[in-house]
């Protein structure tokens, strides 16, 4: 009997249980429960089988999974770090210091938060480079797929990552940290119309002080942790309801193109979803015997290895390099020179070479260089898969003939900014002046 | 491709165990453990076993609410409050007791007057010889740098920083020598110290604000610090700084070392007034109120303040204000007690009546011999206050 509740007893009755302590909610039939399975996302992270092709390291290299685990260590070392810091200008710098001396595990801990975070932004920027790339951004063969949304999902959540590594930098209230968000809230100031009150808004005032701080602090602590975390949902989701990674439409593609053996079907009668009679589906574009394997343990396998890699790396790298924290914040004593985090060096690179000095007049190049070049990136960044007219052949494939052109854009761009980067974080010293590795900046005086 | 998966999850499992054991050990063992060990041997020689089983294991630290500090220093200079330990050698010695009479270690730490990094647990960040650290140890090195006689000379720096506005402070020589300079050559006819001077120079107030970074250091041929390009400059203006008019002095080395280290000195201390000098925490009378008060202790009427007869009355001719006027005005006793009581007030005091009764039998017991002074005194208060009456009645 279809129609028969699952918690009632023989003569009909409720019967309280344990259950009833941890699972507010009971399915009173099959199909309902069957439903509910259906319906979670939960159970769904992983399909039942994946392409060979999609787990292949050499095509997705794992950057999005790398980021995801990177994220996941951040919000756990995070939450551990909110026992311990104090987001006030008197003991921010102080909390800092105290967990890099005294509290046990401290000084590991905030290395592994800093280091995971720097190197997510290179995970998340690598990530996207990827699926450019590979055109990943592009539907391929199978019905209802939207990864032109996906890609446009990725670019919001790589501002957001972005955002969140810049409000961390102003938390532990030294020097470096005070000087890197006067620096990048300047070049927020070169908006027009809106740019002094966007950075009004960003500092809780004209000048950073505790109010920015604690703005700072819930930004990164609660709002921006938890607007990635739905993002990422949101593109996981797609990810599966899109079929996959790119690269198992490439080999469906392929497989149609062969005229491949009609692949077997599969009759739901699972679930009780249907009763009597069944549909018959085909359950795969592709081959299952030749293309996939199942998830498990084949996916969960490789993701407990890039997990475990990534908290090896990110653990030694942390021991190895530390935290760097300078002198108490002293908006008295600008550093020379005062530098942006290294993510927003490109910009502050650009902003330099767009100003224009001409006798006397000073065109100051915030505006080109930190807001309209930017824009325009984003711009064309969100545009790109509209912009793109390939053929689904050219979907989830390295460097495909097709696109070479588009890559081609891409990567120069891509080029440019990691050489302006480079050039902003080690080459320039004192007055923004130019130094080669080799050459000495100016030693920099003591006071005794 | 799959079966080589085992492997390599199998691999990457010991990678990450390997990585978990060492941080562990990376945190296990603080630098400090070592130096207690040996303070504690150094303790059971020296004082016997009984001591060194007293001595403290783990993180010490001097936590300092008011003025947010805090000082780990003596988890590794264990002996700085131990008796008997004046000759052991460093970091275990016992602090010199003059300068710890005046500040307690429980509410001034250690890195207030000497320098160095508080927060730290370890060598060389403890000492605060390291990079973005503004305020590293004293230590005798410096004055060995800069060729000062007195090895420790470069400490009384960090004692002006609360005792600026202090004219000598006792075992600060160089301090006192220096700031008794400034004020003799006038350098305030050119500078603003705290203050007060001239607008010629740079206002001197707060100079050791500046970033070292803000000097010339090119003509230099010492140091290139900012405490070695005051010493060049107090001595040779000069040469510099070209276009200055700051006079030659001829001071001496030391005169220049001395004026240099209140230079360094003056910068904001931002500290509690509990914890500064010559901070008035007290409700100070005015010169008026002092002076009424020295009249009502020690002026002609101070029987009736020592007896407390002040408490309700005033004596007016002697001064004496009483707060609550219960009673009458003393100085008018002579003919306020036959008009109110049919008495002389010689009668009534010695046989009081009412009020006065109670008051003198229980509160204010006085012997006949006082009782006498007291009549006395009333009779001159009443003779003043006659005075006093015509003399302003003349004018």
């Amino acid at each position: 009997m279809a129609e028969e509740t699952l918690t009632r007893g023989q003569d009909g009755k409720r019967r309280l249980s344990l259950r009833d302590l941890t699972w507010s909610w009971n399915p009173a039939t099959p199909r309902e429960a069957g439903d509910a399975v259906v319906r979670n996302f939960l159970l769904h992270w992983f399909p039942n089988k994946v392409a060979k092709a999609s787990i292949a390291s050499r095509y997705s290299m794992w950057l999005g999974v790398i980021s995801l685990f990177l994220f996941l260590n951040l919000t756990l070392t995070g939450v551990v770090l909110m026992f311990l810091y104090v987001p006030s200008v008197e003991r921010a710098y102080g909390s800092i210091k105290d967990l890099e001396y005294a509290v046990s595990f401290g000084r590991f801990l905030r290395a592994l938060h800093r280091i995971s975070a720097h190197l997510m932004v290179i995970a998340v920027f690598l990530h996207m480079v990827r699926v450019f790339l590979t055109g990943a951004y592009k539907n391929g063969v199978l019905a209802r797929q939207n990864r032109r949304l996906n890609w446009c999902l990725g670019l919001a959540m790589l501002l957001v990552t972005l955002l969140l590594s810049f409000t961390g930098y102003l938390l532990p209230w030294d020097q470096l940290a005070f000087w890197a968000v006067t620096v990048g809230t300047n070049i927020a100031k070169a908006v027009p119309v809106a740019g002094e009150a966007v950075r009004f808004v960003l500092l809780g005032g004209h000048e950073i002080n505790q109010n920015t701080l604690i703005r700072f602090y819930v930004l990164h602590c609660v709002f921006l942790p938890m607007l990635l975390a739905g993002l990422a949902a949101w593109h996981l989701w797609r990810v599966r309801k899109d079929g996959g990674l790119a690269a198992r439409d490439r080999v469906a593609l392929g497989e149609r193109q062969e005229a491949a053996p009609p692949v077997p079907s599969k009759t739901y009668m699972l679930l009780g979803i249907a009763s009597g009679r069944a549909p018959d589906v085909q359950t795969s574009l592709v081959d299952p015997e030749r293309h996939l394997v199942p998830a498990v343990p084949g996916l969960l396998r490789r993701l407990l290895v890039v997990a475990l890699v990534t908290f090896a790396a990110t653990s030694a790298l942390a021991i190895w390099m530390g935290a760097p924290l300078e002198a108490p914040a002293n908006p008295d004593v600008t550093p020379n020179p005062a530098k942006a985090p290294w993510y927003f060096l490109w910009l502050q690179e650009l902003v330099t070479v767009t100003t224009v000095r001409l006798g006397g007049w000073t065109i100051n190049g915030a505006l080109v260089g930190g807001v309209i070049v930017p824009g325009l990136l984003l711009l064309w960044a969100c545009a790109a898969p509209w912009l793109d007219r390939s053929g689904p052949e050219a979907t989830g494939v390295w460097f495909h003939r097709a696109r070479r052109r588009a890559n081609g854009i891409f990567l120069a761009i891509c080029v440019a900014l990691i050489v302006l980067t480079v050039i902003g974080t080690f080459l320039r010293g004192p007055y923004w002046n130019f130094y080669w590795p080799w050459e000495a900046w100016p030693a920099h005086p003591a006071r005794y | 491709m799959f079966r080589n998966d085992r492997i390599l999850l199998a691999a990457t499992a010991l990678l990450a165990l390997i990585v978990c054991v060492v941080v562990a050990w990376e945190d296990a063992a603080p630098g400090y453990e070592r130096y207690q060990e040996e303070f504690r041997a150094l303790v059971a020689e020296r004082l016997g076993p009984e001591r060194a089983a007293a001595v403290p294991t783990g993180l010490q630290q001097i936590w300092l609410e008011e003025a947010a500090r805090v000082d780990r220093c003596t988890s590794c200079h264990m002996g700085v409050t131990w008796k008997g330990l004046e000759d052991a050698p460093e970091p275990f010695a016992t602090h010199p007791a003059a300068p710890l009479a005046h500040h307690p270690i429980e509410r001034f730490g250690c890195t207030l007057c000497h320098g160095g990094q508080g927060y730290a647990t370890d060598l060389p960040d403890a000492h605060g010889w390291v990079e973005h650290w503004e305020e590293p140890l004293i230590d005798k090195k410096l004055a060995e740098d800069y060729r000062i006689r007195d090895p420790w000379a470069f400490l009384q720096y960090r004692c002006n920083l609360c005792h600026r506005f202090d004219r000598e402070v006792a075992g600060a020589d160089y301090l006192n020598r220096g700031k008794r300079l400034i004020q003799d050559k006038g350098c305030r006819a050119c500078h603003v110290i705290n203050g007060r001077g001239g607008a010629i120079g740079p206002d001197l107030t707060r100079v050791a604000e500046k970033g070292p970074e803000q000097y010339d250091y090119s003509r230099l041929t010492t140091l290139p610090t900012l405490f070695g390009w005051h010493l060049a400059h107090l001595q040779n203006p000069k040469s510099y700084s070209p276009d200055t008019v700051m006079p030659e002095f001829g001071f001496s080395t030391e005169d220049a070392q001395s004026i240099g280290l209140v230079l360094l000195s003056w910068r904001d201390t931002r500290l509690p007034a509990s914890l500064l000098p010559g901070a008035i925490l007290r409700d100070v009378p005015t010169p008026e109120e002092a002076e009424r008060e020295r009249v009502m202790r020690h002026g002609e009427g101070k029987f009736f303040v020592e007896k407390g007869c002040f408490i309700c009355h005033d004596v007016s001719s002697f001064g004496i204000v009483s707060a609550t006027k219960i009673g009458p005005d003393l100085a008018l006793a002579v003919e306020d007690a036959p008009r109110r009581f049919g008495r002389t007030v010689d009668d009534f005091l010695m046989n009081p009546s009412g009020t006065m009764a109670v008051v003198l039998a229980k509160q204010i017991p006085l012997t006949t011999e006082e009782r006498r002074h007291a009549i006395e005194l009333l009779e001159a208060a009443y003779r003043k206050h006659k005075e006093n009456q015509d003399g302003s009645a003349g004018k």
